[in-house]
């Protein structure tokens, strides 16, 4: 029982060691990102296009951190491909994610439509609550703990954000500020992590059988 | 000379177990390699802190015995020679751990 229990740590810890490279975290930070200038640009872009224009944005931070990924962390932390387990794991991950993206998009829909009829508490309240559950589900599904906190985080900013607003007068519901500030944390928070595996993993040497 | 009387070649239950597994390194990269389905010579080393020269023996002895695949290519310029188990290394590794669970099964408390 007990070699079944080890098997399973180390299947873990070898995936962990894969996927804690802060990339993750700064591609969050670079989501939240959307948050926090989006409102800002509405004015002149309109919501739909402030919005869409972080689409290029996000192509080419993605595609950099891959190269930041094959170029500089994965030669000094090796490469993996994952067992069986941990592929239908992720599988079921995107499967959960498609079905809760699709009913915060309905809720989002219907707070849009019930827009005048509901205290402003309320909307607020069902944004902060579906960021809670949709980091939670990421964090339980990834194993990534770090994802909880990331959850309860924007779960707060936006609960913080109307607090701003309603008592200061911050522009966009205080969103500007609250993810502007969270957006910077988690992309420091990555570039921190990533930098630190860059310096504690020497490059192999020449050494290195081929 | 019958059975009864021949000498047995060793009366140790651990004769069963699979002494190509047995060592601790290689214990450890099949370990590794079973809960994966292929992995990198960096990764190993990270994982195994053993040193270039005695990987590249304990995996040529793995390789010998049919347990592992090494698959060499390059990474850019670099090589990258990625590792992964032969079902005739899974089903070995599979007959290991029950047989060491046997035999610890079988110890007197």
């Amino acid at each position: 029982m007990s070699e079944k229990i080890s098997l399973k740590d180390l299947e873990k810890s070898v995936y962990k060691i894969s996927v804690q490279d802060g990339i993750i975290d700064i591609q969050i930070g670079a989501f939240l990102l959307m948050f926090a200038v989006a409102p800002l640009l509405s004015a002149t872009l309109g919501d739909f296009w402030s919005s869409v224009i972080f689409l290029p944005f996000w192509a080419i931070l993605f595609l950099g951190l891959r190269v930041v990924k094959k170029r500089f962390i994965q030669p000094r932390i090796g490469s993996i491909e994952y067992g069986s387990f941990r592929k239908k794991r992720l599988v079921r991950l995107n499967l959960v994610m498609l079905v809760f993206n699709l009913l915060a998009l309905i809720l989002g829909f219907l707070s849009f439509i019930q827009f005048s009829d509901l205290p402003g508490w309320m909307v607020t309240a069902r944004f902060s609550i579906i960021m809670l559950v949709g980091f939670s589900l990421v964090g339980y599904m990834l194993e990534f703990s770090r994802m909880y906190i990331y959850g309860i985080m924007a779960s707060s900013a936006i609960l913080i954000g109307e607090y701003l607003y309603q008592n200061f007068q911050i522009s966009h519901h205080g969103f500007p500020v609250v993810f502007g500030v969270m957006s910077v944390a988690l992309i420091i928070t990555g570039v921190t992590i990533m930098v630190r595996i860059i310096i504690k993993n020497p490059l192999p040497g020449e050494e290195q059988p081929e | 000379m019958s059975d009864e009387n021949a000498i047995p070649e060793t009366v140790s239950p651990l004769a069963d177990i699979n002494q190509i597994i047995h060592a601790p390194a290689r214990l450890k990269i099949l370990a590794l390699l079973y809960v994966v389905t292929s992995l990198d010579y960096v990764f190993l080393k990270n994982q195994t802190e053993l040193s270039w020269g005695n990987l590249a023996t304990h995996l040529k002895k793995l390789e010998d015995a049919g347990y592992i695949r090494i698959q060499k290519g390059y990474q850019g310029k670099k090589p990258q020679s990625i590792i992964q188990l032969t079902a005739q290394g899974r089903q070995a590794f599979q007959e290991y751990k029950q047989a060491l669970q046997q035999v610890l099964d079988d110890l007197p408390d």
